[in-house]
């Protein structure tokens, strides 16, 4: 079965993979706010120039970026509409009541470039490390331990859960069930869903039963070994600089 | 012989009411397998699950090595009772394989160099060596299976409690498992199994329990197999070679003990042979069809 991994392409040789998860994460997060806090569309436009910069260093491939800065674009897509029409401002259009502002125009571009840029440096972050070392890493970073459990459940049982669903799906359509936008269908993937969370919940019973058995005692605790070396440094380094400049260099200018 | 473990009169129901056990005793010696059978929601995971304090019980009613289990740390819990749940999912919670292998280890306390060695040792007995970096999700049923024991087996505990071993796996890897099991016994260490796979049974157990809500029959396997009403009681079956020979008895075949595995029909076969003439002689006459269907009927189900 095709299961959307997020890490599928962690084995990759790049700068960017080798990379020290912990100072990845930290890295990317200082880029990540420094690029969403811009406040010009020509920064703005640097800072995706920059993640793009990033993500060819990276070797991920398209496939890998594209359709998921699509959903994201499409999930913001509707604020090109609405900002202009609805932020005061100079008008540059005009249809009877309705105005379209260069404020709107903007501000909507502004904000869709900084969410692209943000998103691009948080698929570059999470695909080039295999997602259970960046789950170790947000351990070793001190994240609260119910976060990290979190994660680390999500992670393990996204997969089993979406094999129960292939399941329950299977054995639906072998018995003529067609999916159809009527209240038979809607009611039928209720039904489905209300299932799967049932099932979840035996298994967390069955989950924590097993966890008790093997000494749990309600923190996550593993064994980690990473080592930062010259060259993390070396990439990090000026990586959080760019972050600062990009806000500061007016002052250093 | 030292005791493993003791349940004296262990009473339990469901949260909402519905019993689940009723007062068990049970009795297990230092380094005895021993297999449990019983029809589907007679209460073996259950049971499973007071034998190392998972479930409590109420009053002092196991004991593990002379020891009330109430009374035990988890750390000291964890080193004495191994449990294998049935579904491998639901003990590989955690992201990697080493990740699942070296959680009992850490919760112990020991230290980073011993649960490294811990995991590898485990790994490598059952047949996993370098999987430590793999996510649960890319292994195969029978791979889990196996990971899921090795992540109990890292604990090294001195009793292990498996519910359901074989179910599910192919001929191979249920050989495979079998194996690993006997060679674990060997080193000493107490087995407790539950299963349903009569077949497999014989080759896993010195002595049965057989329970339904309450322990109703105990003894070897030859004992068990040979009562036929209580097999018929509690949805069980016997070994195709165990109904084999007592068939052949029918027809004329001599022996005294009937063998519960293809091996020991083996054995069993050669020995009469040879202290026959060196063949072995079946007849029908006129009672022989009569006294298959009736034994054949004293098994069947339906």
């Amino acid at each position: 079965m095709n299961y959307p991994e997020i890490d599928r392409y962690a084995s990759i040789d790049s700068p960017i993979h080798n990379f020290d998860p912990r100072a990845k994460i930290i890295t990317f997060m200082v880029m990540i706010f420094s690029f969403v806090f811009l406040d010009s569309i020509t920064k703005a436009l640097v800072g995706l120039g920059i993640a793009s910069l990033i993500y060819i260093i990276a070797k991920l491939p398209k496939a890998f970026v594209i359709p998921r800065l699509k959903v994201v674009f499409l999930f913001l897509s509707p604020l090109l509409i609405i900002m202009p029409l609805t932020v005061d401002g100079q008008v540059i259009a005009q249809y009877h009541s309705i105005t379209i502002t260069l404020e709107g125009v903007r501000y909507s571009s502004l904000v869709m470039i900084r969410a692209l840029s943000a998103v691009t440096l948080a698929l570059i972050m999470l695909g080039t490390t295999r997602f259970d070392i960046t789950i170790k890493a947000l351990y070793m970073l001190k994240v609260p331990g119910t976060l990290i459990q979190m994660l680390m459940f999500t992670y393990r049982y996204i997969f089993v859960i979406m094999d129960e669903f292939q399941r329950m799906w299977k054995a639906m359509e072998s018995k003529g069930f067609k999916l159809k936008a009527n209240r038979y269908g809607l009611s039928v993937l209720g039904n489905m869903i209300g299932m799967l969370i049932i099932k979840s919940y035996d298994r967390a019973q069955r989950v924590y039963h097993s966890m008790i058995s093997k000494g749990y005692t309600g923190n996550p605790r593993t064994i980690v070994n990473f080592e930062l070396r010259t060259k993390d440094y070396a990439i990090a380094l000026p990586m959080i600089l760019i972050a600062l400049l990009m806000h500061t260099y007016h002052l250093v200018l | 012989m030292k005791e493993a473990i003791r349940v004296k009169g262990l009473t339990y129901s469901y949260p909402d009411g519905t019993p689940a056990l009723e007062d068990i005793d049970i009795t297990i010696n230092e380094g005895e397998r021993i297999v449990i059978v019983g029809p589907n929601g007679a209460g073996k995971t259950t049971l499973f699950l007071h034998l190392n304090g998972t479930l409590k019980s109420q009053d002092n009613t196991v004991m593990i090595f002379g020891k009330n289990l109430d009374d035990m740390k988890v750390e000291e819990r964890i080193k004495e009772v191994g449990i294998v749940f049935q579904d491998p999912d639901d003990q590989l919670f955690m992201p990697t394989i080493f990740d699942d292998v070296a959680f009992g280890p850490i919760n112990m306390g020991l230290d980073e160099e011993e649960v490294k060695n811990r995991v590898k040792k485990a790994l490598s007995r059952v047949g996993l060596e370098g999987f430590e970096d793999r996510v649960p999700h890319n292994l195969s049923y029978g791979q889990k299976k196996r990971a899921a024991l090795a992540a109990v087996l890292s604990m090294e505990p001195r009793i292990l409690i498996l519910d359901e071993p074989t179910a599910n796996l192919d001929p191979k890897s249920r050989a495979d498992l079998i194996q690993v099991i006997n060679d674990l016994n060997n080193d000493g260490i107490t087995t407790v199994i539950a299963m349903h796979d009569v077949n497999a049974l014989p080759t896993l157990s010195d002595r049965v329990y057989v329970l339904n809500g309450k322990i109703v029959g105990e003894g070897t396997p030859r004992e068990i197999f040979s009562n036929s009403e209580l097999l018929k009681m509690t949805h069980l079956e016997a070994p195709d070679v165990f109904k084999l020979f007592k068939v052949l008895t029918c027809f004329g075949y001599d022996c005294d003990t009937l063998p519960m595995s293809i091996d020991e029909a083996v054995e069993f076969l050669t020995r009469t042979i040879e202290s026959g003439s060196g063949h072995i002689h079946l007849h029908i006459h006129e009672h022989t069809h009569e006294e298959v269907r009736k034994f054949l009927d004293s098994y069947n189900h339906h």
